[in-house]
């Protein structure tokens, strides 16, 4: 499954046409959810699906069908250091990972066997975390206005 | 501590009002005055929270936020350069019907580094932190038509998304090995555990996520685009603002985890050298960049970089102090001068950002050239501009002296005395394009002697910042015993 996620994200980043790199986005996110089942969490994997899936990657498809231009970005070249400085520092970053989690040990955790169900969800964001909901109700607004700020077309002489 | 939420409640309104009045035609202002006024309510509140409540550190609202004076600097600090910022804009951009929604984001942006900086728990800190910075990118693009603005707005964004993704990933490993969000909670149950590298790696993920903000090299490539590109009273906002509110996150979880946890079992990976690495190289390239800049808001911005190294020293000697348990007293005087010198860059870059914007709206030219013979065209912009060089050069009896001294003093008798050394020939090596920008003002010939008009809201702000660095320079043990309260209440 992260084969899966990473490939379809690497394809959705370098598609040459907008509407494949949709589906790769698409594909990515299906892999995220798939991981949230094997991690034992329906819950946040059913909404990664409903949420991402069935409205994110739709609506962009839909936004791309209606406002089509070919050549919908200029291909810039690299600069010739930048990948090869790119690759060096994502490579260490694996491998610096990779010994902390092989150095952790992690099997001396003890897994929690019950899987968090929907009623235990709720009643952590209603009670203690009710405030960090609030606040998350507030990005959501922000985001709002700085979306309408940001799309709406100034007419002639208003803007 | 309910002086706080009533901060939050006023600000939220406001956020939230703002954008409404966008319907009523010609009465777009009122939105500006509304967001104005609930910064002001906001900045008297938590001003009374510092009088009166301000001495709890027992966590509230749900165990989330936590009202101690460390909180209330901050918070007093980001709302004051939101007001300022917001005086400026109201004078400055073109009216239009967009308007509001600027305000509102603006607010909305001021309401997240409010929560911020009194943030308890993980889970809030990042909420926060999300709340400060999606209206910032907004803002950041808010002039449509220029492509510059667009391009601020764009690598912003997204080096942003990634520092947010990066704190993301450390606040989820500290989740999964300590079991809670609570950041006490994570120090109680971190002090048992001696040595975990997945805890190592979460902080050093959470150094790397808060220095975006913070700009130390090397995360600091989004700083100068971002600061030329976007308009002008938002690069304030930027460089005074958002970039503090990296610093009280970074105090908040780094430097409190810090307190029981070591970076590594030996004694050369520690977070003390990590830090005292990062703020000297940040130094340094900042005013090495800052020397060959042609225009003055990339020259700010750099100098901007350089200041986060300094601030940084106090970081890294605390983190030693509190991981060998020797110098205790110099760990406790470097975070204070930090703590200073975050509320000083403040007032300094503040001025200096605004100065430069009333240069750009009033002579239409951002580039050094214009600033040539600036003394006689535009006297008081220049005054202050100067003033605020030479307070962030250092100079005596300028605000930025103490809390200089402050930090090179802290570590000048511990084994991190090399970072004293670097600091202070850096600050003798930004001298001079500090003094260079000065005597252009000062003595080079201009284009014209002309006197240009400076408006009149211009002239008040800048008379309330060069008196407050004056005032903060001659009297600074009122604010140096704030800072230092707030530095002791980081240990927990």
């Amino acid at each position: 499954m992260a084969v899966v996620t990473l490939a379809s994200a690497i394809f959705s980043l370098e598609a040459k046409e907008i509407v494949y790199g949709a589906i790769g986005l698409a594909g990515s996110l299906f892999g995220v959810a798939a991981l949230f089942f094997l991690l034992d969490a329906p819950y946040v994997a059913v909404f990664q699906i409903a949420v991402y899936i069935g409205a994110v990657a739709v609506l962009i498809l839909f936004t791309v069908m209606l406002v089509r231009q070919e050549r919908w970005a200029k291909e810039v070249k690299p600069a010739s250091g930048t990948t090869v400085a790119g690759a060096i520092t994502g490579v260490a970053v694996v491998v610096a990972l990779a010994f902390a989690v092989v150095d952790a040990n992690l099997s001396r955790f003890d897994s929690v066997s019950n899987t968090a169900t929907f009623v235990d969800i709720g009643k952590l964001i209603s009670t203690g975390y009710a405030p960090v909901l609030e606040v998350l109700a507030l990005v959501l607004a922000a985001s709002i206005v700085g979306a309408l700020a940001l799309s709406k077309v100034d007419r002639e002489g208003s803007g | 501590m309910d002086y706080i939420l009533a901060a939050v409640v006023v600000l939220g309104a406001a956020a939230l009002g703002a954008p409404v009045l966008q319907t009523a035609e010609r009465r777009f202002r009122i939105g500006a005055y509304a967001s104005m006024a609930a910064l002001a309510l906001a900045i008297v509140m938590v001003a009374a929270n510092t009088v009166n409540g301000g001495i709890s550190t027992v966590p509230y609202f749900g165990n989330l936020l936590v009202s101690d004076p460390l909180g209330d600097i901050f918070a007093l600090v980001v709302l004051s350069v939101t007001l300022a910022v917001a005086v400026a804009s109201f004078y400055s951009s073109p009216n239009g019907p967009n308007i509001p929604s600027y305000y509102s984001l603006l607010v909305f942006s001021a309401l997240g580094m409010v929560l911020l900086s009194y943030s308890a728990d993980l889970l809030m800190l990042f909420v926060a932190w999300e709340l400060m910075s999606l209206p910032t990118y907004v803002l950041a693009g808010f002039d449509k038509k220029r492509v510059q603005s667009n391009e601020a707005a764009a690598k912003y964004a997204i080096l942003g998304a990634l520092s947010s993704a990066i704190i993301l990933y450390a606040i989820s490993l500290t989740y999964g090995v300590t079991g809670t969000t609570q950041i006490s909670g994570v120090v109680a149950r971190l002090a048992l555990e001696p040595f975990n590298p997945l805890v190592s790696v979460a902080i050093l993920l959470f150094v790397v996520g808060f220095g975006f903000k913070m700009s130390i090299v090397p995360f600091h490539m989004w700083v100068p685009d971002a600061y030329e590109g976007s308009p002008p009273a938002i690069a304030t906002l930027f460089a005074t603002a958002t970039k503090k509110a990296g610093f009280v996150a970074a105090i908040r979880v780094v430097l409190v985890i810090a307190t029981v946890y070591a970076l590594a079992p030996n004694s050369v990976f520690t977070l003390a050298n990590v830090l005292a690495v990062l703020a000297v190289i940040t130094m340094t390239l900042g005013n090495v960049a800052a020397l060959t800049q042609k225009s003055m808001t990339r020259l700010l911005a750099y100098s901007s970089i350089a200041q986060a190294g300094y601030i940084l020293v106090g970081f890294s000697i605390f983190a030693y102090s509190q991981q060998t348990g020797a110098f205790a007293y110099n760990g406790l005087l470097g975070l204070t001068g930090s703590i200073f010198h975050v509320v000083n860059h403040a007032i300094m870059k503040g001025a200096a950002f605004l100065a430069a914007m009333v240069v750009l709206t009033q002579l239409k030219r951002g580039d050094l050239g214009a600033y040539n013979g600036l003394a006689k065209r535009m006297p008081i912009t220049a005054f202050t501009l100067a003033v605020s060089f030479l307070a962030l050069a250092g100079v005596p009896p300028l605000n930025g002296f103490w809390s200089k001294l402050l930090l090179f003093v802290s570590v000048i008798n511990t084994p991190l005395a090399w970072v004293a050394v670097a600091a202070i020939l850096n600050s003798a090596f930004s001298l001079g394009y500090y003094f260079w920008v000065i005597k252009r003002m000062y003595l080079d010939p201009g284009e014209s002697t002309e006197r240009v008009k400076e408006p009149l809201w211009s002239v008040v702000l800048f008379a309330v910042l060069v008196g407050l660095m004056i005032g903060i320079g001659l009297f600074p043990q009122q604010f140096i015993s704030l800072a230092s309260s707030a530095a002791s209440s980081v240990i927990p």
